[in-house]
């Protein structure tokens, strides 16, 4: 009992001291109410939901050739004096824009997988050595290139003004993508008793990361130029695929590729339709980035490695495996000359020597 | 037992792809886009919306030019790749659509107005179209001879 009352007495005590909480606090203003450019807003959701482009309405969907603001300014709120600007250096909406990238990031939020539990890893069976080490050496190869991906777009990404969020947000899935492809092909080079391979001399990845001309720049060559022909090699490893495992991992690996294709190929072709000389530039830039993708094709150990998983191991790919390593090269050149040809860059002309051999087999 | 090629066969595999959400095996997830068959002399239009196949149905060939991409080749193709779907319960790896059009010279899927974006999705969408036929094991089916 005494306790009890020692213990009360205390409470009291405690309460009497219990200070004014909004004391010294300045009078919160509520003057920010009612400051909005556009209010009353209420979109409904469609069928598939409410999707990122669905609430580009009114004001909210306006998006301007040029963005003004150097600030974090969400696109259609009220702007802030005295905000000290960032480093947004893309500021033009032909350095950036594709009119897909709303659709292709819901697609990409959608559409997600789990190397971990949805690769089916218990149907890896033992290779012959020659292959598994073919497969493991694709799988260094494309490690790289999708780091490469992966470290371009965080590059520019941090550039990118934020009147155009639908492509920043876009690009962001894109760049998980890219990691999640990191993930599942380590996985697969190091879950089947094999291991990495040689790294690759880099010459196109170079090329990718050291293009400072611009975004657009870097999409020439990651997507134009080489995104073209790993969507060819991703087909070939898919159509070779060993296991389910294989299979799994590359066929969403071209899925997601695919998406990133588009969105490249979809902003090379605003570029150069609202920008003076654009096909020109992209034309020089592909005439020094052929040169360096050919002596990849020439001098890389991609050739060999996909020889030997078209023929089924190091006797075959002397053979038919080169054979139709061959053909899928061709195939990639046809590709990537008719998505020039959409785009209005000639190259056929002034095509690099190396790949017009490939072209006359 | 359904004759390939028919309607009431699309339609049959498009009532078994949207039951049963095991079947869609790859690339779950949202798919809307168009699709043209070309079979023979028939032609289908094939329409996904989300997660499902919205309708399938046969279709002049004006329609198919509305299509993001066609899918054609030989008659003897779709069907050995039809046969192997029934025996194995899925396409066997050198029968999936995307094995055929690496074998055939000019491919299996083009753009009806040339527009490689269009075409793009073939690639895109690769596995929602493979798991559509693979439902097919599930469709009794016979051959028109």
């Amino acid at each position: 009992m005494a306790d009890k009352l020692s213990s009360k007495a205390a409470s009291v005590d405690r309460e009497s001291k219990i200070v004014d909480p909004t004391k010294g606090v300045p009078e919160p203003k509520y003057d920010w109410r009612g400051l909005t450019n556009e209010w009353g807003v209420r979109v409904i959701p469609g069928p598939h939901g409410l999707r990122l482009g669905d609430i580009n309405v009114g004001s909210y969907g306006e998006v301007p050739d040029y963005w003004q603001d150097q600030t974090r300014r969400p696109r259609g709120s009220v702007g802030r004096p005295g905000i000290p600007p960032l480093p947004y250096s893309l500021r033009s909406k032909h350095e950036l824009w594709a009119e897909c990238s709303a659709d292709l990031y819901e697609e990409a939020i959608q559409r997600r997988w789990i190397p971990a539990t949805e690769v089916p890893w218990d149907s890896l069976k033992t290779l012959p050595d020659d292959i598994e080490k073919a497969v493991c050496q694709m799988c260094t190869e494309l490690s790289q290139s999708a780091n490469t991906e992966l470290e371009i777009i965080t590059y520019w990404q941090d550039r990118m003004s934020y009147g155009y969020f639908e492509v920043k947000q876009y690009l962001a899935t894109a760049t998980f993508d890219c990691a999640r492809q990191l993930e599942a092909l380590r996985k697969r080079a190091l879950s089947n008793g094999g291991g990495l391979g040689i790294e690759s001399r880099g010459r196109v990845n170079r090329i990718i990361l050291e293009s400072s001309g611009g975004w657009t720049e870097a999409v020439v060559y990651l997507y134009l130029l080489r995104g073209t022909y790993i969507t060819r090699l991703l087909t070939g490893l898919l159509s070779a695929a060993h296991n389910e495992a294989e299979a799994f991992i590359y066929s969403h690996m071209l899925e997601d590729h695919a998406r990133h294709l588009t969105y490249g190929y979809d902003h090379l072709e605003y570029a150069s339709t609202h920008h003076d000389d654009a096909s020109l530039i992209m034309g020089t830039l592909l005439a020094v980035g052929e040169a360096h993708m050919a002596a990849e094709l020439k001098e890389g150990v991609v050739s060999s490695a996909m020889a030997i998983i078209f023929g089924g191991g190091i006797k075959g790919a002397r053979t038919h495996g080169m054979e139709r390593y061959l053909v899928l090269v061709r195939d990639f050149i046809n590709d990537y000359l008719a998505i020039c040809r959409t785009l209005g860059i000639d190259r056929e002309k002034s095509l690099h020597p190396v790949f017009k051999r490939y072209l006359e087999g | 037992m359904e004759v390939f090629p028919s309607q009431e066969w699309f339609q049959k595999v498009q009532e078994a792809y949207n039951s049963d959400r095991e079947l869609h095996s790859g690339g779950g997830g949202a798919c809307d886009t168009t699709a043209g068959f070309s079979i023979g002399e028939n032609r289908y239009f094939i329409e996904f919306a989300g997660l499902d196949c919205s309708q399938v149905r046969q279709c002049s060939e004006e329609d198919l030019a509305t299509t993001d991409f066609v899918i054609e080749m030989p008659m003897e193709t779709w069907r050995s790749m039809l046969q192997d779907v029934q025996k194995n319960g899925k396409a066997s790896s050198n029968m999936t659509l995307n094995s055929i059009d690496l074998e055939l010279e000019e491919g299996i899927a083009f753009s009806p107005i040339d527009d490689q974006y269009k075409q793009d999705l073939f690639y895109r969408y690769n596995q929602n179209f493979q798991d559509f036929f693979d439902a097919s094991s599930r469709v009794q089916t016979t051959f028109e001879s």
